[in-house]
């Protein structure tokens, strides 16, 4: 959809619901998406989707409303603006149904490669087999690729309000899977490898197939050990699976509801003195990069856990209209089908500087985990959690052999006041980042 | 809905670059739903969605494509795209002028049916109900939700077919407390064709049950553990057969070796008696429909009959692998998905014997009357369920309602261990999940013993074939 169209599509949109005598907001996206999945050298599934669609809140004496129309023909964003006000006479009021007054700047970001969307398709197959092949080769117990593949996503969104707010920026990035198995005698263990990148010219195949299969080997014959509460690495990826837990504490939604363990702490010391956990939606790193939120205010880094101490919620402007303060540009919606909740951005547990090596120094016996599973069961609002971890046995100091089918189970606060050492080795997925992390000792059971 | 000579363009030119089969499927659908919660409407949405899916096979390799540009220009630019996974050297086949032409339409409009403030209005009677049938209510949570489609599906076979279709659902989710002591109860309806749904059921009755059961459930002691006979009430729904058999007898699932049916055709595999059906046709249920999502008319499968496995679930893409025609099961949540093959209504059909002589034939066990959520092992059918409302049945008699049972088993084990079979059938309607979609299912069951189950037991480890059930 050409630029043009669009701002006037919102300002009709915006207008209509003027019409209203109401506080109105327009939340318009389009979204592109390729993704390729390949097959032993070819294509096995091409999938390629457009999808505009916009969203009306609409705020009448603190009552709310909302529609979604991905027809934008003038009558039916009138019918959508329609709609969203006639839900106003019978939602409930509450005055903390407010909308970020504007006009803000925003930050200049680098947030859009042209090369993403002008490299042929041909190009994108082959970089996806080129991670086939570099497994393949990596080693030869490389048995099955499960699923290889290539990803692109391009997103533009322009918010508007009767507050005078206006927002619009376009992001893309692309990326690279692969998910194998490895056999050896009769032992068969999965690996899987991802990157995502915001520049087309820094996808590595090589290093993508490369990385999955030495996973995968790895874990060949590994075997279990008895229960025992030994220290532990984390490796960065595990760290930040960890963190999305982390992310659902300190959003302000559940606080409020009184859904967190962290409810009631700012300003405590919640986690080890070594641990500095920020919210930071302008590291580029980042899939979460953008300059502003989901509301159209402006991002910052945000400093959520600052050596320890708890030092703020995640809020969006309804949360922190509650408590009389500023939202933290942390507004997020699933789609353009939904209204604002609260959500993290680029969550990043800064490093340290210790090298993996310097962290495994001292330890006598202990295990460094490198992956978990099922870490959906966790409970949120407890804290408690009991998860499948595989890894490598660390035996004075040094790595000896691969360790499966045991769970590591313990309360996550417990898990932030036991970390006494954070790499330097700090890597980003998606929009999670963490070092390598040592905690003085877990609960395992083998 | 678009024009024939469109549509045909759009098929050719993604056929241009060859393909044995090009198709697109164009949606136009309205949604709403009002979320009460606390003794207030928490939210009300509503919204309007139009899209084009288009999809090329070729040598069994699928490219999909969509949009929500249905001008001609945007969908011959998606049916270029869809058509460019394919090789250089290909033959291009035209399609076949359109000619089928089936038409349904719905006569009138669901905010006709039932307004904003109808729906509110049954909405704050049925939360009253509830928080007046016991002072040990302390939650009441309903929501209520419409969706209307209209549907246009035209292929490279000259088929075309426009279809109208509705579906409503409603629930309610009531908490009960005593001290620290917090039980639920949960009622869910649902069908298609509109609100007349509110002629079967009151949403009011609905409140009434859920409080009710979560009030019984303060006082259940425990259930048993331990393995023991269990009889199936029809109120339970058939979500057990669904999820730990269906899923095995849909074709894709056998053609990749991911079902314990595989190479079972013809052979035994439920005790006999007992019969396995697939029925889209049946009149206002939550599953039926009078095409599937590829333009097939909707049909009744029998999948087991008398405990031999006949035939499997097919759409299209399966059926040409398996040289069979498809039954009718290809189905997918909008146009932004391919089909894939799908159960509609799934049931194990009724049987001879009278409800109540089955529980008076049962010495020691288990009645379940309602289940809850659970997870299956799609390989193997191993399943794990939450059972929401149970009670002990000792010497023929039902005793009292227990709490907390947990049923654990095997799917096809379980098909070959029933001993009876109710002439009752009770339905139970939810959402399932497959392939990252979502598609509305009804599932029924008679009244029915199973010889031997496990109360009690673990949640299984995650793993990849470990699917998680929700009914709610």
């Amino acid at each position: 959809m050409n630029q043009d169209y669009m701002e006037k599509v919102a300002v009709m949109a915006l207008e209509a619901g003027l019409g209203k005598k109401a506080d109105v907001e327009i939340y318009l996206t389009v979204n592109r998406q390729l993704s390729i999945e390949v097959e032993k050298g070819s294509v096995d599934t091409l999938k390629e989707a457009e999808e505009t669609g916009l969203g009306i809140r609409l705020i009448k004496d603190g009552s709310l409303g909302f529609a979604y129309t991905t027809d934008l023909s003038m009558s039916a964003v009138n019918k959508a603006v329609e709609d969203a006000f006639h839900m106003t006479v019978y939602t409930s009021s509450d005055h903390y149904n407010q909308l970020p007054s504007g006009p803000y700047e925003y930050q200049n970001m680098q947030l859009y490669d042209e090369t993403i969307g002008s490299t042929p398709v041909g190009s994108k197959i082959e970089l996806a087999c080129r991670a086939e092949t570099a497994a393949r080769e990596t080693d030869v117990r490389i048995s099955i690729i499960e699923r290889a593949g290539y990803e692109e996503v391009e997103n533009t969104t322009l918010i508007m309000n009767s507050r005078g707010l206006y927002a619009r920026e376009r992001v893309n990035f692309g990326g690279l899977y692969i998910y194998l198995a490895a056999e050896d005698n009769g032992d068969a263990q999965t690996g899987f490898a991802v990157q995502m990148s915001k520049w087309f010219k820094d996808l590595n195949p090589q290093k993508v197939g490369q990385e999955a299969a030495e996973k995968a080997v790895g874990r060949l014959h590994a075997r279990s050990i008895s229960s025992a509460v030994l220290p532990c690495i984390m490796e960065p990826y595990v760290m930040t699976r960890f963190l999305n837990i982390i992310s659902r504490m300190v959003n302000a939604e559940a606080v409020q509801k009184g859904k967190s363990l962290l409810a009631g702490k700012l300003g405590q010391k919640v986690a080890a003195g070594c641990m500095t956990l920020v919210d930071d939606a302008t590291r580029t790193e980042g899939t979460a990069c953008f300059p502003f939120d989901d509301e159209g205010v402006p991002v910052h880094c945000q400093p959520i856990i600052s050596e320890g101490v708890l030092n703020s919620y995640l809020h969006n402007t309804y949360t922190a209209a509650r408590e009389g303060i500023n939202s933290t540009g942390n507004a997020s919606r699933a789609s353009f089908r939904s209204l604002p909740a609260v959500g993290s951005s680029n969550l990043v547990l800064l490093p340290g500087e210790k090298s993996t090596a310097a962290l495994m120094d001292g330890i006598n016996k202990g295990l460094y985990i490198t992956e978990v599973m099922g870490m959906h069961t966790v409970n949120p609002i407890s804290g408690d959690y009991s998860v499948g971890a595989s890894g490598i046995m660390i035996e004075k100091g040094c790595l000896t052999f691969p360790v499966r089918g045991i769970t590591i189970a313990g309360n996550i606060m417990d898990l932030l006041q036991s970390i006494d050492g954070v790499g330097s080795d700090m890597r980003f997925y998606g929009s999670r980042a963490s070092a390598s992390i040592r905690l003085k000792s877990i609960n395992i059971s083998g | 809905m678009l024009d024939k000579n469109i549509l045909n363009k759009v098929l050719d030119e993604a056929l241009k670059k060859g393909g044995d089969f090009a198709e697109i499927y164009i949606e136009d659908k309205s949604t709403s739903n009002i979320f009460y919660d606390d003794n207030k409407i928490e939210s009300i949405n509503s919204g309007r969605e139009k899209g084009a899916g288009i999809r090329v096979i070729k040598q069994g390799k699928t490219s999909y494509v969509h949009t929500n540009d249905l001008t001609a220009k945007g969908l011959l630019k998606a049916a270029a795209a869809a058509g460019r996974g394919a090789g250089p050297h290909a033959i291009f086949r035209p399609s076949i002028a359109l000619h089928r032409n089936e038409l349904n339409l719905e006569e009138e409009l669901l905010s006709e049916q039932l307004s904003l403030a109808d729906k509110i209005q049954h909405i704050t009677a049925a939360n009253e109900a509830a928080r007046n049938y016991s002072r040990e209510i302390r939650q009441v949570t309903i929501t209520l939700g419409d969706v209307a489609q209209a549907i246009q599906i035209a292929n490279s076979d000259g088929e075309l077919i426009e279809d109208e279709r509705s579906r409503v659902r409603m629930t309610v989710n009531a908490v009960a407390a005593q001290g620290n002591n917090v039980q639920t109860g949960f009622e869910s309806a649902g069908g298609i064709g509109g609100w007349k749904l509110l002629q079967e059921v009151s949403l009011e009755d609905m409140a009434l049950k859920a409080a009710d059961l979560a009030v019984a459930m303060l006082a259940a002691p425990a259930a048993p553990a331990g393995r023991m006979p269990v009889v199936m009430s029809s109120s339970a729904g058939g979500t057990l057969i669904h999820e730990a058999c269906g899923h095995g007898l849909e074709a894709d699932l056998v053609q990749k070796g991911l079902s314990v049916y595989k190479d079972k055709q013809g052979q035994i595999v439920a005790a006999p008696g007992v019969n396995v059906i697939d029925d889209a046709t049946i009149d206002g249920k939550y599953g039926s429909y009078k095409f599937d999502d590829e333009g097939i008319k909707a049909q009744r499968s029998i999948l087991i009959e008398n405990g031999v496995l006949c035939s499997y679930m097919y759409d299209r893409l399966t059926a040409r692998k398996d040289g069979v025609k498809s039954t009718g099961n290809g189905r997918r949540e909008s146009y932004q998905y391919k089909p894939v093959p799908r159960m509609s209504n799934t049931m194990i059909g009724p049987g001879h014997e009278d409800p109540e002589h089955i529980i008076k034939s049962t010495p020691h066990g288990l009645l379940v009357k309602k289940m809850g959520g659970g997870q299956v092992n799609t390989t193997n059918g191993d399943f794990v369920f939450e059972v929401q409302e149970a009670y002990v049945i000792e010497a023929g008699q039902i005793k009292s309602p227990v709490k907390g049972a947990i049923l654990s088993g095997n799917g096809p084990e379980v098909l070959k261990n029933i001993d009876m079979i109710g002439r009752d059938l009770g339905f139970a309607i939810g959402t399932c999940g497959k392939d990252g979609q979502g598609v509305p299912v009804a599932d029924a069951q008679p009244t029915m013993r199973i010889t031997e189950l496990t109360i009690g037991g673990r949640k299984m480890a995650d793993g990849p074939h470990i699917k998680k059930i929700r009914r709610q």
